[in-house]
């Protein structure tokens, strides 16, 4: 588990353009994640999704629509 | 030899094009900027742009990111998977193959190590200004990308040098361009993290200080700390601009525009350098 894995993810959610609110466990299965990497991309959690180590220009592409701005 | 006929930055932002409705007053006065700007470079009929960016890791990922790379490629696409998004068309601006080599090698034998990309998608960096100051999209562009998005980032300092380099390599040039330098990026914003959406339109305006008194070395001389306090993470962009100073040291800039824009969550400025 590292946070390359968990921007691994996010990753290649934007490169299918689009916006979406979390990503499930199905969505993960072969990466290297920890439980708490798996929840925060399953709850699409920003503050924890940072604080983990995901790239935010990541974050805000994929969870743009989380964002109160 | 080449000349530097043309010089300027502008701050980039997706949602000056992404939600035209949104600010409509300040969109107003930030794009009226944009096309004072426009008029100048077209008056100064450059032959080529060399355009200061950053990827936002839609090209280098963490399994292969490049501190500095120069695009070499024939055509660039500026947009391509972001246009949906943007609301700009798709479209590829034409690259400048032999000057890009040309920098490339010249870089190494100078001792910056660049990367080299034949292939590169562009998003906001290079779209939304092209969109509005080359929206003819004729103009050969050779973009010089540096990491501004996933630490650890080169300095500013370095990316002073790397303008210092790109004018020397300019007035050595065999072959007798017109040269226009665009920095595109910053100012202050904060993305993707806890406090999405904050400007520091107090640094803005320092730092546009800087650049209309010709002070470029004192934007070189911040730190990434500096920087990430003030700026935030997306201010960490301003690298684009200090490229573009540091070919022109002692230059003095003209303002054309400041609008800290929170629907564009971004503190938007555009300077024109007096040459």
């Amino acid at each position: 588990m590292s946070d390359y894995a968990l921007n691994q993810v996010l990753y290649a959610k934007a490169r299918e353009h689009k916006m979406i609110e979390s990503i499930g466990a199905d969505e993960v299965a072969g990466y290297d994640l920890s439980a708490e990497e798996r929840a925060a991309l399953a709850d699409g959690d920003l503050d924890a999704l940072f604080r983990l180590g995901a790239n935010p220009y990541l974050i805000r592409r994929v969870f743009r629509r989380r964002f109160a701005l | 030899m080449a000349t530097i006929v043309a010089a300027a930055m502008t701050s980039h932002a997706p949602n000056i094009t992404a939600t035209p409705a949104a600010a409509p007053e300040q969109r107003g006065h930030f794009l009226a900027g944009l096309a004072e700007m426009r008029k100048r470079l077209a008056a100064a009929r450059p032959d080529v742009v060399v355009m200061f960016v950053n990827d936002h890791v839609q090209n280098f990922f963490y399994d292969n990111l490049p501190a500095f790379c120069v695009g070499v490629g024939a055509r660039h696409w500026a947009p391509r998977g972001a246009a949906d998004f943007l609301k700009i068309p798709s479209r590829q601006l034409p690259g400048a193959v032999d000057f890009g080599k040309a920098l490339l090698k010249a870089g190494l034998d100078a001792g910056f190590d660049l990367a080299v990309s034949h292939e590169l998608e562009f998003w906001d960096d290079v779209s939304v200004p092209a969109h509005f100051l080359m929206p003819e999209g004729t103009l050969p562009i050779v973009p010089v990308l540096t990491n501004c998005v996933a630490p650890p980032l080169p300095t500013p300092q370095r990316s002073w040098q790397l303008g210092g380099f790109v004018r020397r390599f300019i007035d050595a040039r065999p072959v007798g361009e017109r040269v226009a330098l665009l920095g595109t990026g910053g100012i202050s914003h904060w993305i993707g993290v806890p406090n999405t959406g904050h400007i520091n339109p107090e640094w803005d305006r320092w730092v546009l200080d800087q650049v209309r008194d010709g002070h470029g070395e004192a934007l070189a001389e911040l730190s990434f700390d500096d920087i990430e306090r003030d700026g935030g993470n997306g201010g960490q962009e301003i690298r684009n601009w200090i490229a573009v100073l540091g070919a022109l040291p002692g230059v003095k800039g003209e303002v054309l525009t400041y609008e800290p824009v929170k629907e564009w969550l971004t503190g938007c400025g555009a300077a024109w350098m007096q040459l």
